[in-house]
């Protein structure tokens, strides 16, 4: 097939954006709308500070949607995630907690710091692993699936804790990570991994060709698989990733409170949910971007906090999120059928 | 109903169905008589099916009129058509397997009053209607305990039931063994005798000369014959009826076949194939021509190692793994049989589709070549000629001779050895059929080889070297394509007719 190349007249379609910039510039400009008339209303809204805090309060909930909405573009659920927050955490804290202590709460296994926390990564991965197993192997549908392990993960960590928290006879060290400020700026650590996920996550996406496969497989599995795309070991890497995260995750809030809480991250894999689905990522697979899912979960964010500066009783949240979510799904189904009409 | 003879059953009055481009049915007119078995024949895209959708309400004509005992028939789902009195017995059971046959017999039939079922005659008629039909069938038995020909007869019985006096058959045999055939064959007989018409369609012409009352041969859309069968002088006729031409014009030979074999099969079997075994050779286009059915698809894709089959598959000297990656590593492509659902990424475009059978050209340690994407579209668009304004065209809105096209450059990206095509030009226009011909050509002329899996005799002859024919998962033939083959001993082959029979 070495007939000469003479690229002529197809128009190269500049003008035209592609429906997957369309939707993500979409998603950016109702972001900054909805901050622009949230700052009109709202005293003191539109400050500097304030933006820098819809993104550095959300750091979690935008870390785990990075995983989360690979395996949506991959036509996969995660619901696990927040399950493996917990689990984490608290796994981080136990192995760490010194033994001997008369109460079995603050007795643990006395590992060393760092053993803890790739013990504590390694429970996470082994979440991970129980999702892909079933879904890849058995052919389980995966909301089912991590459905389960969410509540398999969140269990063990009910089970350490007594259902309560471990917070005591921790090492000096422990603290730290969780609280460190980076480069003497008041930026937490934990922010930076998000920052440095979210390039990885972009760079991973639009440059390579482990991104790449994602879209074909969500796009339609079958004809992935007849194209010569191990489709199997692909959504294995995929739970992989993001119960990694959700272990980093976890391990930092711990770190963060100094405690180990089989609470955390309640309900965090239904915010990730939604900021991807806010962020035009198809539920359906194949189609989205992690810049989109970074901007829903700014829509979110002014959402509630505006919600709160207008003195809104927070009791309000839940309904405000389900109004944005509905709209936000709306008008992106409107928008992208007008558009291929 | 004092006469034999009554006024017709069903009557078609010239009758057409327009596609973009294609007249599916052009014309048809003809009556079927009360109480018969009437069969309808045809090749591969006769119009059969177009013509059954429409009286079966799934599409409506364009121009013509059907009628129902002299009154007007206008179906507009098959639920309507079954209000007035025609039901289809399709290919796939529509049986429910945790009821019973009872439950079965009055599903969707229930009567009820305020949402609760109340008891009504409807038990006993059914029951009666089974009885008379086949009476070995247990009413309390479960479905799923009933062979797949019992689930058939059930489904007759419900259509018998509820009222149908004419029922439509398509292909009810292609699940069976032979003893249930028969059982099948006296249940219609049964049926007809109960003044209950039948309009059955099957490939097997043997089916149609023990069973039919008359038959209707359609050929390229147009209504050719209608008779009793009783005129009939047995296979060569309806085979000449249905091609109506003995000889396809358009192969010559090409002079690219070498000996060299790169491709050897032995003994493939599984639950659909039956110790298939041939060589494929270098430069050459091989034809594997046989029914729906017959196992071409499953030869494709076990080929291709996306299913799984016993026996050895010896490709350019080394055996071929079992998954579609390792044949695409091994120089083996495929063109699925149903571009949209198996082939095509329908909501990427096509510069997005092309490149993903050829990843390790397209990755630069892990990193996409986004540049290579434009310029790999750019170069296929305008070697195949795919009619598009962009490269970022979603292939969903692609006509399908372009759909089939993008598929086709998937292909090529992946520079195969072996091209498998799988009824490479079903569903796309006769100006797209000729190119993806050219395309499939001059790969052969370059020294690759190429297999077709199609189910229209026209284009295996019009472009294969050699040819393999296949019957009900067995390869009963093989013959180089020339002036002077027999198409009639061809048809005769694939539709079970006398297997030894060879060149």
């Amino acid at each position: 097939m070495n007939v000469p190349v003479h690229i002529k007249s197809i128009p190269s379609n500049k003008k035209h954006l592609s429906d997957q910039m369309y939707i993500t510039s979409l998603v950016a400009l109702v972001a900054i709308g909805l901050f622009l008339i949230a700052s009109l209303f709202v005293p003191n809204f539109f400050q500097f500070q304030n933006m820098l805090n819809l993104v550095t309060n959300n750091w979690a909930v935008i870390s785990l949607g990075v995983g989360v909405s690979f395996l949506l573009v991959s036509g996969n659920f995660d619901l696990s995630v927040g399950g493996i927050v917990a689990l984490s955490g608290v796994l981080s804290v136990w192995l760490a907690q010194s033994i001997g202590s008369p109460n079995a709460l603050a007795s643990g296994l006395g590992l060393p710091y760092w053993l803890a926390l790739l013990g504590a990564f390694v429970g996470a991965l082994a979440i991970g692993g129980l999702n892909a197993l079933f879904v890849v192997k058995f052919r389980i549908p995966s909301i089912i699936v991590t459905l389960g392990t969410m509540m398999v993960a969140r269990g063990i960590a009910q089970v350490i804790t007594q259902g309560s928290q471990r917070n005591t006879n921790l090492p000096e060290e422990f603290g730290v990570l969780g609280n460190l400020k980076v480069f003497g700026t008041s930026m937490q650590f934990p922010v930076l991994f998000m920052a440095l996920l979210l390039l990885l996550a972009i760079l991973i996406e639009r440059k390579m060709v482990f991104g790449r496969l994602t879209y074909w497989i969500g796009a339609n599995p079958v004809a992935s698989k007849l194209s010569g795309i191990d489709n199997a070991k692909h959504i294995t890497c995929l739970y992989l990733f993001s119960a990694g995260i959700a272990g980093v995750v976890g391990i930092l809030l711990s770190s963060e409170y100094q405690s180990g809480f089989s609470n955390r991250g309640l309900l965090m894999e239904f915010d990730a949910l939604v900021i991807a689905l806010l962020g035009g990522i198809a539920i359906a697979g194949g189609f989205g971007s992690v810049i989109g899912m970074f901007f829903g979960a700014i829509i979110l964010a002014v959402v509630t906090s505006a919600a709160t500066g207008l003195t809104l009783s927070p009791d309000w949240q839940y309904i405000l999120k389900a109004l944005a979510v509905f709209l936000a799904i709306v008008a992106q189904t409107w928008a992208l059928a007008r558009r291929n009409k | 109903m004092a006469s034999q003879q009554q006024s017709p059953v069903l009557s078609i009055e010239g009758l057409i169905k327009d596609y973009p481009g294609v007249r599916a049915v052009d014309d048809v007119s003809f009556s079927i008589e009360s109480s018969t078995v009437h069969c309808l024949i045809g090749e591969n895209g006769a119009g059969k099916s177009t013509l059954i959708k429409m009286l079966t309400g799934a599409l409506q004509p364009t121009q013509g009129v059907m009628k129902i005992n002299g009154l007007t028939y206008t179906p507009t789902s098959t639920q309507d058509a079954r209000d007035n009195g025609v039901a289809t017995l399709f290919q796939e059971l529509h049986v429910v397997d945790e009821l019973s046959v009872l439950e079965n017999l009055t599903l969707g039939m229930e009567q009820s009053r305020f949402g609760f079922l109340i008891k009504s005659g409807l038990e006993e008629r059914v029951i009666h209607t089974l009885a008379t039909i086949e009476p070995t069938i247990d009413p309390t038995a479960r479905v799923s305990s009933l062979s797949v020909a019992q689930k058939q007869i059930i489904e007759i019985a419900r259509a018998a039931s509820s009222g149908a006096n004419v029922i439509i058959m398509d292909e009810p045999t292609a699940a069976l063994s032979e003893r249930e055939v028969e059982r099948l064959f006296t249940v219609i007989k049964r049926l007809r005798s109960q003044h209950v018409t039948v309009i059955y369609i099957s490939h097997k012409l043997d089916e149609i000369l023990a069973l039919g009352d008359a038959v209707t041969v359609l050929r390229d859309g147009k209504h050719i014959v209608t008779k009793p069968l009783s005129e009939v002088s047995g296979r060569p006729e309806l085979i000449d009826m249905m091609i109506g031409r003995t000889v396809f014009e358009s192969y010559t030979p090409r002079n690219t076949m070498s000996g060299e074999v790169v491709l050897s099969a032995k003994g493939l079997s599984n639950a659909l194939l039956n110790n298939v075994s041939f060589d494929i050779r270098k430069g050459e286009i091989v034809g594997f021509y046989g029914l729906v059915g017959a196992g071409k698809t499953e030869i494709a894709r076990a080929l291709f190692g996306a299913d799984e089959v016993s026996g050895t598959i010896v490709f350019k000297g080394e055996s071929v793994g079992n998954s579609p990656k390792e044949a695409i590593a091994a120089g083996i492509a495929l063109v699925p049989e149903e571009r949209r659902t198996q082939g095509l990424f329908t909501q990427l475009t096509i510069r997005e589709n092309i490149p993903v059978m050829n990843l390790q050209s397209m990755s630069n340690n892990g990193l996409y070549r986004l540049a290579q994407e434009q310029s790999i579209a750019h170069k296929y668009v305008e070697q195949l000629s795919i009619a598009t304004n962009s490269i970022e065209k979603h292939t969903e809105k692609l006509s399908g001779g372009n759909q089939q096209k993008v598929v086709v450059a998937k292909c090529l990206f992946s520079e195969p050895d072996l091209l498998l095509l799988d009824e490479p030009t079903r569903g796309v226009d006769v100006g797209a059929k000729t190119e993806i011909y050219d395309i499939i050509k001059n790969l052969a002329d370059k020294g690759n080889s190429v297999a077709v899996f199609s189910s229209e005799l026209e284009e295996i002859l019009g472009i294969c070297d050699r040819v393999f024919l296949l019957y009900s998962g067995s390869l009963v033939s093989e013959f180089i394509n020339g002036p002077d083959i027999d198409i009639n001993n061809i048809l005769n082959l694939v539709t079970g007719g006398n297997q030894g029979v060879t060149q």
